[in-house]
């Protein structure tokens, strides 16, 4: 297969508002502007930095450093605790902006989406997209708040669109056509694009693509056969060039919470109850999603560096809390008892769409379903977690629930 | 580490409504805190959250010094002053 350059109209917009977390704050609160700024997901001695401001990011600060490294590169620098409210409600104001354009809004994480301008250019949106480019970052500015900048990339397909969204932050505004592709890629590296980090630099390496240009010019054989090895070296083929290949909807494949323990302990008790929690916390992430687990994973890390996983396969679908613990429970007792715990996740998978409206001919089992709506519903009213298990009381203030990265399913669950 | 100083105290506010570019504003105005009286200049953001079915407005307003949260609890109609960030101290230690 050989392509030409797409020479469509460039009609995806890519809106990314970056360092979102951390410019929020400095919106907030106005003291915080011009310093050096991190956020964490929980402010402890070994916190890591999540997000930062761009006063942080020009002193090296990177996303994922430690706040002790972070605090040398940018001495002075504040860290401080995730918000989740604060940063929906921005999110919430994005969304509005971009929806006033297209009802063609795709969410791609907490912080950045795609507008789609295809069958809205003919009567609502007849102006050069460069123009409602710039009015989107006045109006973020206007109804989210002064200090908040957008980048905002406009080209024919969602690939090239974030990539020009990347190329002037933290306030910039690109188009790339098939008119100024080759000069574009001819400016990068290879790992400046989408989606192109160390691993697969390597292989394009081994093959001697070692620019965006030598990527674009590789015969579309090479990069199935012999570079990706698989359909991937196709899709890369179409998106350099300008042609969709990121257009998929995605099927919800599993469900699950982890954590990093607050403390080291041996205490059995202190640790059941975290990971009740985190069962309890799943539970409800199930019943927000309207399906049933048949397989439930539950994974560990220890002080020592080591690592432990389990899965299993049960023969009823479920979806209780009570039942997410009593299987991950069974699957946790089979842990290596002498080392210390560090972390811990658990994940269900095997979802099917959930079987609740049918009324069972067991008491017991209907039973257990009109509980856990009633516990819903008041949770629903008063606050999530109001009711919940007794031994969970101490954990639940400990595992305040976060932000994850590079997603928006749970936002409205994990807020409540 | 976070420079935030934490008060959770009820205060006394004198909030001022205003119609804005895009609907209308609130913004506490005045704050009476240890008997102290503290004129906000600037509202950094407004935004809801809950606590189950009960809406609770959080907003940040700046003295032009200073940072505070304050809190609007929608249903008992009261305001909490949860935390101070101190601009002249808001540098990590």
């Amino acid at each position: 297969m050989q392509l030409p350059t797409n020479t469509e109209k460039p009609n995806i917009m890519h809106v990314d508002l970056n360092s979102a977390f951390a410019m929020t704050e400095q919106q907030a609160r106005p003291s915080l502007r011009g310093r050096p700024v991190g956020v964490t997901n929980r402010l402890t001695k070994g916190a890591c930095v999540i997000a930062c401001s761009y006063e942080a990011k020009f002193k090296g600060v990177k996303v994922g450093m430690r706040f002790d490294e972070a605090k040398i590169l940018a001495p002075g620098m504040i860290m401080l605790e995730s918000d989740p409210p604060k940063y929906h409600h921005v999110y919430q104001k994005l969304v509005a902006i971009m929806k006033s354009y297209s009802p063609n809004v795709k969410m791609k994480s907490i912080d950045e989406g795609i507008i789609d301008f295809h069958d809205t250019r003919g009567v609502i949106n007849t102006r050069p997209l460069s123009v409602i480019g710039f009015e989107i970052k006045r109006r973020v500015q206007d109804e989210i708040g002064d200090w908040m900048r957008v980048n905002v990339g406009i080209a024919p397909n969602r690939f090239l669109a974030k990539l020009a969204a990347g190329l002037h932050k933290p306030d910039g505004l690109d188009v790339i056509t098939h008119k100024n592709l080759r000069k574009t890629y001819n400016q990068l590296e290879l790992t400046d694009l989408p989606g192109i980090a160390e691993h697969y630099e390597a292989r394009l390496n081994a093959h001697g693509i070692r620019t965006p240009l030598q990527f674009l010019d590789a015969p579309s054989d090479l990069l199935r056969r012999q570079v990706f090895r698989s359909v991937v070296g196709e899709d890369w083929y179409r998106r350099l060039r300008g042609f969709e290949a990121d257009n998929i909807a995605t099927k919800l494949g599993n469900v699950g919470r982890q954590f990093v323990l607050d403390v080291r302990t041996t205490d059995e008790d202190a640790i059941l109850a975290r990971f009740q929690h985190l069962c309890e916390s799943t539970g409800k992430k199930l019943r927000y999603n309207g399906v049933d687990a048949r397989g439930v994973l539950v994974w560990l890390t220890f002080a020592n560096g080591e690592g432990w996983q389990k899965r299993q396969m049960f023969k009823t679908t479920f979806f209780t809390d009570k039942a997410v613990y009593e299987r991950a429970l069974y699957i946790f007792n089979k842990r290596p008892k002498h080392l210390l715990i560090t972390a811990m996740g658990i994940t269900c998978y095997q979802l099917t769409p959930s079987a609740r409206s049918q009324i069972s001919i067991l008491e017991t089992v209907n039973k257990e379903d009109w509980l856990t709506t009633a516990v819903d519903e008041v949770n629903e009213r008063y606050g999530t977690f109001v009711i919940t298990s007794a031994n969970t009381v101490n954990a639940k203030k400990r595992l305040k629930q976060k932000i994850p990265f590079g997603s928006t399913k749970y936002f409205e669950l994990l807020l409540k | 580490m976070d420079p935030t100083i934490r008060v959770d105290a009820r205060v006394e506010v004198i909030a001022a409504y205003r119609m804005g570019k895009h609907g209308p504003i609130c913004m506490p105005a005045r704050m009476k805190y240890k008997n102290r009286e503290i004129n906000f200049t600037k509202l950094g953001m407004r935004h809801p959250t809950t606590q189950g079915k009960r809406m609770i407005h959080v907003f940040d307003v700046s003295d032009g010094q200073d940072d505070y949260r304050l809190e609007f609890d929608a249903e008992a109609l009261t305001w909490t002053l949860v935390s101070v960030l101190g601009g002249q101290n808001a540098a990590a230690d």
